[in-house]
Parts: structure tokens; sequence; C-alpha cells
């Protein structure tokens, strides 16, 4: 299981890669923590002409805080969300799902932006930037864009993204305080893919919910937005929330599969208990 | 903790630590892809991407061209070497003609069909990509319900029946079942399980001077593989030397040279270059022989005391394209009627042949009998009303019962599944237990308790390579030791258990010994690691010459000493006088004048210390015996099973090292743990393999394994030694331990297991927490 | 195809090479340095035994390539034992413990448990098993793994053992 051959460069300003991908007109593959490609590229499942890699773009690398949001610069590495207090109080959930990703070895090399970009139905950072709202922000030759998270992911593995241009980091908008994280993931073993998966933030104000995003991985070929059971919890308040009537209006926006790992069947039935329980402990949650 | 390694005293029994370790730990071990030999060139195969059909044409143009490429070899470029390979047995076992690769037709996915030749592994692969095979494909034929009825795998043949094995005809057997108080049926299907070792197979071929071969070979035996090697090509075993310092698991799988390393083999003969050829992942996944794809219908027949009447058996399994061995299910039969008061058993077993690939030897071959037995004795017990302890207290075979011989002759002697059973109990509260269930399921949680019994046979000779091992043993000038025997270990230990007996029989320390078994031109033929035979055949073969050095040592004291030899001892590296404790030679003084002082020797004495014994055990089998127990609580809402408990008692005689003896137990249970939860190898409908990584192909992590508890009677065994062998008890008696505990966690649900299909996935466990009417 | 020029530090010596963009690190630590211990298991980043340190940190060296290795110090299981043969913790732990069977998967787990020991503060045991279950074995069933890894988050074992 060797790759293919392919030309290497590895570019130290994000100006230098896109100019890279513009060049390669659509056979470039950009190498970031590489804990998805390289395998695609040893079964020569992918054989680009040319890799990119981003790993030395200093301008990727770092969070920072604008009043909307944090900024997560693409290149960031997921132990870094799991490592940091400060990242972990300001964006619990993410570091609540990047935890979950693979392994502590893979977590070691494997980034925030290259989770986000790859689209895999049944990652847990897609469903992330989904539910709370993220944006994420793509560069070309031809200039810098901002795409909203819920526009951004077309099918498994697939995205908006064009083949010349390169994420370079997701915003993640400031929810206010009282905001309770939902999350629960199914799996067989620690880092398989989600069976079923699930993550939410409820803003809870008065006492009432103010602001919720909910969304499921596992559950079709992209996260789906629980758009239906957001709208049902809105102004409800939290603590005569009916959990199995919201998990119904959750489901109702999945379409999953059958796979290796799981039927439909089983992904729809326990994706109805999964939510209710989560959303009752969320309940319980201390404000 | 363990016992310190240097004091020279008792061995046999203590959990030294193992020689093995330091080199092991510290990256200095020595596997085939870590040898590297000058001028080396690697190969990568042209694989079939199709699973039934015609080579019409190969374009192999392009990827000899391709710079690096040295070669790209066909079936034809083969020459005399695309030859019928020799198997695991070393005689005709009949079964189709394989040839390392096929010739005009393929009959699986990752069928071998070219043999690139490059500078690298990178640039074979690039070349293999080049290679054009075009096919007139066919409908292939792909589980076992197809091969009934599907057009032969193998055109000369007339059927996919691949071997058939059963009972001889008896007229009033149908009477028992007719005249009993209870019938139970129960019946599993068993998927294909891939051995996953963790390292994959591979070979280096060297031929160097006269037409002879140095073989670096992932191998259960050296000697086996130049065996192999020389009956497959008719070369002489004296112009092969096969050498395997360290293996990466064998579990069965590497039992035999197949295919890919005979091919590769083929090529450094051809081409007169060193050839390396290392399996990678997808290859192991998709392209070696693999196990355990079996179908098996279980009738039993008790009286109204629940005692055993009669047991029948249907069995079929999956042998795929080209089996190691074509196999019907024989040792299945012979071990099925297991330590149990059973005198009526028939036993019916079709193997058949699959576009698939092919059947491959797995840890415990036979461990359907324990599964399908163990199983449906549990459902026995259910519909007959009582606890399966207690169906098992009525059937087990107890001392009184024994010399037992079941009705497939094999002998049951000091047997004590009984004895592990009631040893089990002790440190099992079972009606704490059956407490905690009441009130879990009161809350909606579901924990299950699952036992079963069983004996293994090791040591079970009559496969003809595994009859003997023989034990080479030398003291040195120095005193120091050096045994060259024909075990082997893939991970077994046996540099370290067979230093244990050498060093407790010599009185020296066990630093002091060394322990060769790497080379196939040292020492003798034995085939190593198979059929849990090492601890008692290699230990015997340790044990038996190690007292003829013993006997010649006290000779020599006693000459040398003036005293009696009777009153001789050996211990601490001294040999020593009874009763004159003060009058003592080392054992260094012992072999200086053995090798260089012979005028102080006994008259009639040969020179040196070296002795040689080749040992057969005296009983065609040494069983050991068992009893599990597992707790699992089943999560009523993902339907996850999560192994709380697992309590292993069995009985493999005398231990010669209790770590290691608990390892090998360790690693079977976790593969059975595999088998029931988690593993499938399986194919679509045009017979591609669907789970070629291991993403798909789940292998037991650590969160999927509890801690173990572990339990050792010693009924010592009649073999030099005492010694039973224990490696492959493990992942037989487990797999149905484990579905009897998810059996009893489900019993508020009314589950019909009448049907067992494995793996016991969630999505299989919810669907039978649905099936209680609402 | 390109090819690199390439400079690191591996086990304490400075390597400079001239490699191919496709070769992996496992294979250029294995074939071009010569570090054997490296053991290559699946090539798809799931068993682990290829897992070395790179910049302090365990990674899966199949899923890198030798070029990204640019500048890094990395330590392969080779690199643990000093010129005296004393061994390192965490390699006594897993001897002691009967962690091993047949040894392929093994220098990848020592490799993980040598880089989350090797700070000031000792991490959990908690912390070390979940580190584990990136790790596949098919001979032992991890008890003895289990096992070392309590006894080296309890501190049993600091001093070097030159056994």
């Amino acid at each position: 299981m060797k790759p293919g051959p392919f030309d290497y460069v590895v570019p130290t300003t994000v100006e230098e890669a896109v100019e890279h991908l513009a060049r390669a007109a659509g056979d470039a593959t950009i190498l970031a923590g590489g804990q998805t490609l390289m395998p695609l590229l040893a079964l020569r499942m992918s054989t680009p002409s040319i890799i990119v890699d981003i790993n030395r773009i200093d301008a990727l690398k770092g969070v920072s805080r604008t009043d909307e949001a944090m900024r997560v610069g693409a290149m960031v590495r997921q132990y870094e969300v799991v490592e940091s207090e400060h990242l972990k109080a300001a964006l619990p959930m993410l570091a609540k799902a990047v935890s979950h990703i693979g392994h502590h070895q893979t977590r070691n090399r494997g980034t925030v932006g290259g989770s986000v970009s790859l689209g895999e139905p049944a990652a847990e950072l897609p469903a992330c930037v989904v539910a709370l709202g993220a944006s994420i922000e793509a560069r070309s030759a031809r200039g810098t864009r901002r795409i909203a998270a819920d526009e951004f992911y077309l099918g498994a593995y697939s995205t908006v993204l064009e083949p010349d241009e390169l994420v370079t980091a997701i915003y993640f908008p400031h929810w206010p305080t009282g905001t309770r994280t939902l999350f629960c993931e199914v799996a067989r073993r620690p880092g398989d893919f989600a069976l079923v998966g699930l993550v939410g933030a409820l803003t809870v104000e008065s006492g009432k919910i103010s602001h919720a995003g909910i969304a499921w991985f596992g559950m079709a070929a992209t996260p789906i937005k629980a758009r239906r059971a957001e709208g049902a919890l809105i102004n409800q308040p939290i603590s005569s929330v009916d959990a199995a009537a919201v998990a119904n209006l959750a489901i109702a926006d999945t379409d999953p599969f059958d796979d290796h790992a799981a039927t439909a069947d089983y992904r729809r039935t326990v994706a109805l208990r999964v939510f209710s329980r989560s959303l009752r402990e969320t309940m319980r949650q201390k404000a | 903790m363990s016992a310190p390694p240097t004091a020279a005293g008792r061995y046999v029994g203590e959990r030294v630590l193992r020689k093995e370790d330091t080199r092991l730990l510290t990256g200095r071990s020595v596997f085939v892809d870590d040898v590297v030999v000058a001028g080396m060139l690697h190969a990568a195969f042209v694989r079939s991407q199709i699973a039934r059909g015609k080579i019409k044409s190969m374009d192999l143009a392009a990827a000899r061209l391709l710079p690096g490429v040295r070669a790209v070899l066909t079936a034809q470029d083969l020459g005399p070497y695309s030859t019928q390979l020799s198997t695991f047995h070393m005689r005709d076992v009949g079964g189709p003609r394989v040839r390392p690769l096929s010739v005009d037709y393929v009959t699986y996915v990752g069928d071998p069909v070219a043999i690139v030749i490059a500078e690298s592994r990178y640039i074979a692969e690039d070349a293999a990509g080049l290679v054009l095979v075009d096919y007139e494909a066919e409908q292939p034929v792909v589980t076992i319900d197809d091969a009934k009825t599907g057009a032969p795998v193998h055109p000369a043949w007339e059927s996919n029946v691949a071997a058939v094995d059963q009972t001889p005809d008896n007229p009033d057997f149908e009477k028992i079942f007719a005249g009993a108080a209870h019938v139970v049926t129960g019946a599993i299907k068993h998927q294909r399980i891939a051995q996953s070792t963790m390292e994959t197979r591979g070979v280096l071929s060297t031929p160097h001077g006269e037409n002879e071969l140095t073989i670096h070979i992932g191998c259960q035996s050296p000697h086996a593989a130049a065996r192999c090697i020389s009956l497959t090509f008719g070369m002489p075993e004296t112009h092969i030397r096969v050498i395997a310092k360290d293996v990466g698991g064998g579990f069965g799988l590497k039992s035999q040279p197949w295919r890919e390393e005979i091919a590769a083999i083929a090529a450094s003969m051809v081409l007169k270059r060193p050839v390396k050829w290392i399996e990678d992942r997808l290859e192991a996944l998709t392209s070696s022989n693999a196990a355990r794809e079996q179908e098996c219908t279980v009738r039993m027949a008790f009286d109204g005391d629940a005692k055993l009447l009669g047991v029948d058996v249907e069995y079929a399994i999956n042998n795929g394209a080209y089996p190691h061995m074509p196999d019907a299910g024989s040792a299945v039969r012979l071990f099925f009627p297991g330590p149990y008061r059973l005198r009526n058993f028939r036993f019916k077993g079709h193997g058949w042949h699959t576009n698939t690939v092919g059947l491959g030897g797995y840890r415990g071959p036979w461990a359907m009998e324990a599964l399908a037995r163990e199983t449906v004795l549990d459902i026995a017990a259910r519909r007959i009303g009582i606890d399966p302890i207690e169906i098992r207290r009525r059937n087990l075979l107890t001392a009184a019962d024994q010399p037992f011989t079941t009705p497939t002759g094999i002998p049951m002697e000091d047997v004590t599944p009984l004895e592990c059973l009631d040893q089990l109990l002790k440190v099992f509260d079972l009606g704490a237990f059956r407490a905690e269930q009441a009130a879990a399921r009161a809350e909606g949680r579901y924990l299950g308790l699952g036992v079963a019994t069983y004996v293994e046979p090791t040591a079970a000779v009559g496969i003809d390579p595994l009859w003997s091992d023989v034990a080479q043993i030398r003291i040195e000038q120095s005193g120091k030791v050096t045994a060259t025997l024909s075990t082997h270990s893939q991970g077994h230990g046996t540099e370290t258990t067979m230093a244990q007996i050498i060093a407790e029989r010599l009185g020296v320390r066990l630093e002091d010994v060394s322990i060769h078994q790497d080379d196939s031109t040292r020492g003798g033929f034995g085939p190593g690691a198979a059929g849990s035979r090492q601890a008692v055949i290699g230990g015997g073969a340790a044990i038996k010459a190690a007292d003829i050095l013993v006997e010649k040592i006290k000779r020599i004291a006693a000459h040398v000493l003036n005293a009696n030899p009777d009153d001789v001892r050996l211990e601490a590296g001294l040999v020593r006088v009874t009763g004159t404790e003060e009058v003592s030679r080392t054992m260094c003084e012992i072999a200086q004048i053995a090798y260089v002082e012979p005028h102080r020797l006994p008259a009639d004495m040969e020179m040196g210390l070296e002795a040689q014994y080749r040992y057969r055990p005296s009983s065609y089998f040494t069983h050991a015996s068992a009893a599990h127990a597992c707790i699992v609580a089943i999560d009523a809402e993902t339907g996850f099973v999560k192994i709380k408990r697992w309590i292993c008692s069995e009985d493999c005689g005398v231990l010669i090292n209790p770590a290691i003896v608990e390892g090998q137990i360790a690693g079977g249970v976790a593969q059975g743990i595999g088998e029931i939860l988690l593993e499938e190898m399986s194919f679509d409908s045009s017979g591609n393999p669907t789970a070629v990584t291991f993403k798909d192909y789940m292998l037991p992590t650590e969160a999927d394994v509890p801690d173990f508890e572990y339990i050792h009677i010693t009924t010592p065994s009649k073999s030099v030694g005492g010694f039973r062998g224990v490696g492959e008890g493990g992942i037989i008696i487990s797999a149905p331990t484990l579905v009897n505990a998810i059996k009893d966690a489900l019993t508020p649900f009314n589950v019909s297991w009448e049907h067992i299909e494995l793996p016991l996935t969630p999505s299989r466990i919810i669907k039978f927490m649905e099936s209680v009417a609402a | 195809m390109s090819e690199h020029q390439i400079q690191t530090v591996i086990n304490g010596q400075n390597v400079q090479a001239r490699i191919e963009a496709r070769l992996t690190l496992s294979d250029f630590l294995r074939v071009n340095v010569g570090y054997t211990g490296v053991h290559v298991g699946c090539e798809h980043g799931v068993c682990g035994a290829c897992t070395v340190i790179v910049d302090g940190r365990a990674v899966r060296s199949c899923l890198m390539l030798a070029v990204q290795a640019e500048g890094a110090t990395i330590i392969t299981v080779e690199g643990l034992t000093p010129q005296d043969g004393a061994l390192h913790p965490v390699q006594r732990a897993l001897r002691d413990a009967h962690g091993l069977q047949c040894g392929f998967c093994t220098p990848g787990i020592v490799m993980t448990l040598a880089a989350l020991t090797a700070g000031d503060e000792r991490p959990s045991a908690e912390t070390l098993i979940n580190a584990l279950s990136g790790h596949l074995c098919r001979c032992t069933g991890y008890q003895g793994m289990r096992r070392a890894v309590k006894a080296l988050a309890a501190g049993e074992l600091t001093e070097r053992d030159h056994s």
C-alpha cells in the first residue's frame, strides 16, 4: 500500500498555496493533518499529481477572538483544542467533539480545518460547525469568501469548495452566556466512525431557550441541522420541554443509510433514544 | 510481580520474565521485513479484480518498461517453479491443484496472476497498476448456499463439494430422537474471520551457491517451511535454509508458505536475485486464506432428567477456492461430543468451494464444536426449565466416568471440566448475581451470565508432522547451556518456557540457558506451533534431553568426587554430593573435564556434554479442560455489549509459566470476543471483499476486553513433565461463553435463539430487543 | 515525481537524505535510516505499530511523509535505550507485566506511553489507557499492557533498569 508518485510543494504563505492550487487546475490535493489523506494515498484511491502541504503556513495557525466570533485557524491541531483550557472554555462543544475524533495519536496531527473541509458524514466537526452556525473562510487566487456552515456541505465528502480553494479559518460565532452543550456519540470502539452522533447548543435565558443549534452526524450523507427540533425548542421553558416529541422532530430531518457498520433502522431507533436522553440531561444541567 | 531472573532454583511454575522481551521492547528484534540483503528486489502482485473468469490476455509491456522494474513474471515465466503447492500436512491431501500464480483462469478476487519484481515496493506497485488483464468474467459462487447449486468453481470438477465427512450410517439413530422427552434445535451461522496477525505474511528469498536458498519467512516452524518448500519445488531440504527469528503472530495462517510466498521464492530462482515480498494489510484482509465461515445445525435429544440421549449435527464450511486443506469438519466431528456423557452422535459435514479466497487455519479450527454445543445446551436448559449450570452438572463426565471413550473414538481421561466449573463457582456468587440481575431488569438494565465448559485436545498427534519434537542440548565449556529445539514462537514464549525447563533440570541459572529455534539447518525437524502442542511435546523433548545430560554429569561428578551418582545433585550451577556439601564442582569444571580432560572421565564414557532426544508423547491426545463464565451488560439504548467480568477456570496440567499460560488464554479470549461482537470478512454478491481495511474489519481494542480472572487447576498429564497445551483454548471456549451471556441478558425479550447469526452486532441486538410483543 | 532534501534529528543524530516525496516516514525510518524497530502493521493509520515521537508527540509514522519531517526531532524505540542498555521505565513496565507476546505491536505502544510519560507531570492511568485504544494487539488481549499502564501511572517505576 504505497502511494503513487506525485510532486510535492510546501508553501509558507497562503498566497503561495493558492497559487499552486490554481496552477494545478484541479489536480492538486491539500495535505493538512494527513490522517485521512495518507490512507487514501496508500490505497491509491487518491492519485493527485501534486500535493500542497500547508503545515508550514503560520497564518493558518492559532486562535483569535473578534467581537463576533472565535477565529480558529485551519491548521489548529485537534490536540490543541483538547488540551487548551482557554479553548475548552470558549468553545466547549468543540472541545468535547474533538476529544472523540480518532485517537490521541491522530489528534496529534489532525487539524480542525482538515476535518471540517473533508465532510466525512460520520465526523464530529462538520456537525459542530453546522450546529453552532459557524462560517468557513476559504481563499483562492481569485479572492476570499466566507461560507455559512449550513450551505457548506453538499454530500458525503463533498463540499462547495472549488478545487483551487483552501480553507483558512473557521469562525465560531459567540453564543451567549448560559449556553449548554449537548454531545452524544455512539461508536463501536473509541475512535471509530460514529453510528449516530449529535451535537447541540442551547442557550437558556430566564429559564427559556433563547437559542438552539442542533446537528446530527452519521445520520445522512452530510451533517443535518435539526431545524424542526430547534424551532420547537425556541422560547420553550427549559424545564417543561417534551424531550420525546422534540426527538421525533429531530429525526424527521435525517436520512440515515445502511452501511457496513449499522442499518438505517438501527440509526433511527438509537438516534431517537439518545436525542431524548441528551436533551433531558441538558435540561437538568445547572445554569 | 514476577520472579527475579537470577535465582537458580525452581523455574517451572514461576512467572519468570521472558527472555525475548528485551529485544522485542527495544527494537532489536528481527522480523522478516527487517532483514536486508545486498541486491534485494521487491515484489508486488497483479491480482484479479473479479471473482471468476478466464484470462483472455495480459498486457505486461508498459509494466516491464517502467524504470526500476526488473521483471514481470506470469505462471508461464516461472517455468518449472509454477508447481503444485505443499500444505502443512506435507502430503497430498486432495483438493484442487493450486499453483503460485494462476495460469488462465481466476477463482477469487485477489487471485494472483503475475508477480512484479522491482527496485522498491513503490515501483513494483506502480508497475502492477500498469498491467492490463482482459478477463471474460463469469457469474461467481460466493456463499455456501450459492455453492450448492452454482457452477463448479473448479471447472474440471463436477460440483463444489470440497469434502464430505460423516459418521457411519446408523439406521436406529432417529429412534433416539423420536422417543426423547425433549428435542432442542439450534443453528449458528458464523461469519468469515481474517486471522489478522499484526505482522502480515512475508518472505525474503536469497538464492546462492549451487542451487541453494536462504529464506527468511514468517512461519510457524522453520523446519516445516523448509520441508514445504522442498516438497513444492522438488529441491532437497539440504539446499534450503529457512530462518525465522521473530514472527509477529501465526494463529495457523503461517503454517505453510502459500501462493505468494512460493511465487516470490520462485521469482528469486528465476532471476537469481534476492526477492522480498511483504504482504500489505489490504492483501492480508482480502487475499490471505481466511477462516471460520460455517453453518452448523445441532439437534439435541434429552431424557426427562435433562440427560443427553443423542446429538445430531449438520455442518457446512466455506472452503473458498483454494483451501490450505479441503475441510468438511472432520475435527469438528471428532471433538463435538466433548467432555460429555454422550453415546449417540451423528455428524454430516460438507465443505464447499466458492469463488472467494481459500480457507486457512485459525486458532482452534474446530471451535464450532464448542460454540454450537455449548449454546444449544443453554437453549436446552431454558427449554427444559433448569439452570445452564445444572444441565452441565448432569451431563459432564465426572472423574468416576473416566476413562470414557466418546462416540467418535476420542479417549477422555483426566479431564476435569466439572472441577473447573466447581472452582469457578467458588469465586463467583451465582445467587448474588441473579439477585443483581433481577434488580437491574426492573430498572431496564440487562445483565447476563454466560457459562461454557469444554475440553481442548492439545498436542493431539496423528496429523503427520505433529508427532514429535527434538531437543539438542549442549553444555558449553563455560558451563553455560545452548539448546536447539524444534519448537518455534510467534509470540508463544518458547524461548523462555523451554529455558525454564532446561534450567530447572540442569540446576543452572535461567540466564545461562540460550534457546535456539529459528534455523532449519540447526537441530531437527518439528512442526513448531500448531495444535497447542509445544509445551507437551517440545517440553517433553527438553526434559528428556536434559535428563540425559543430568545422568552423564552425575556420573562424571561421582567419578571425580568418589561418590555414588545417586547422591549427586545439580543446583545453582553447581554439582554437589549430598552429605558433603562443601565438596562440589561447578558446571564449568565438569564441562572442562568432559571436553578436554578425557583421562578424568569414567573409562567407558564418551567425551563431551551434548545430548539429543526426540520425544513423542505416549497419549494420542492430551486434553486440557476449562470452564469460563462472563457477565455482560447490554445497553438498552444502543444494543452495545459491555463485558463486565470474565473468569477463566482451566486445567492445563503442570504450568511452565503461569504468566505465559494466562497470556495465551487472554489472547484467545480476546479473539473470541472479536468473533462474536466485531469481526466480519464480508463479500458482496460479485465476490468482492467489502471489509478491506482495519476501519471496516474491526479488531477488539483495549476497550473491548475486561480484566480476566484466572483459576488454575493442575491435573498433571501423562506426558513427561505433566504439561497440557493451552494455546487454542481461550478462543474456543470464549465464543459460546459470550453468546450464552448475551442470551441470558436478553431473556426478558423472548428471543428465539434457534438461528444465531454472527457477529452479534448492535443492530442485531436491538432487533432482538424489539422482538417482544408490544 | 519530486525529490527533496531533508534534514532531521533522529534518536539524537543528525540525518540528511534526499528522498522522493511519496516516501512515508515509516519507510524512511526503517529503510533509509535503518530503524527497523518501527513496525508497519497496516499502512492506513489504525493499528499504531508504527508510532514514533515527532517533536515530542506520538504520531503514526505511516501517516506522515518523510519530507514532512524536515527540521523535526524524531525518536524511535531504538532511541529510548541509551548506550548502557538500561531499559526505559515504559519498557520495564511492559516487560514486568508480561505485556507482549509476538512483539510486533509493541514498539508503537512503547512510544505512545513514552511520549505521554516524558513530561514532569505523571499522566493518569485513564489518560494512558485512552491512548492505548489507538493500538491494536492480536496476541495479548491487552491485559499486561493495562497492568503496565497502572504501574506507570502509580509511579512504581522511575529508575532505569539495567536488566
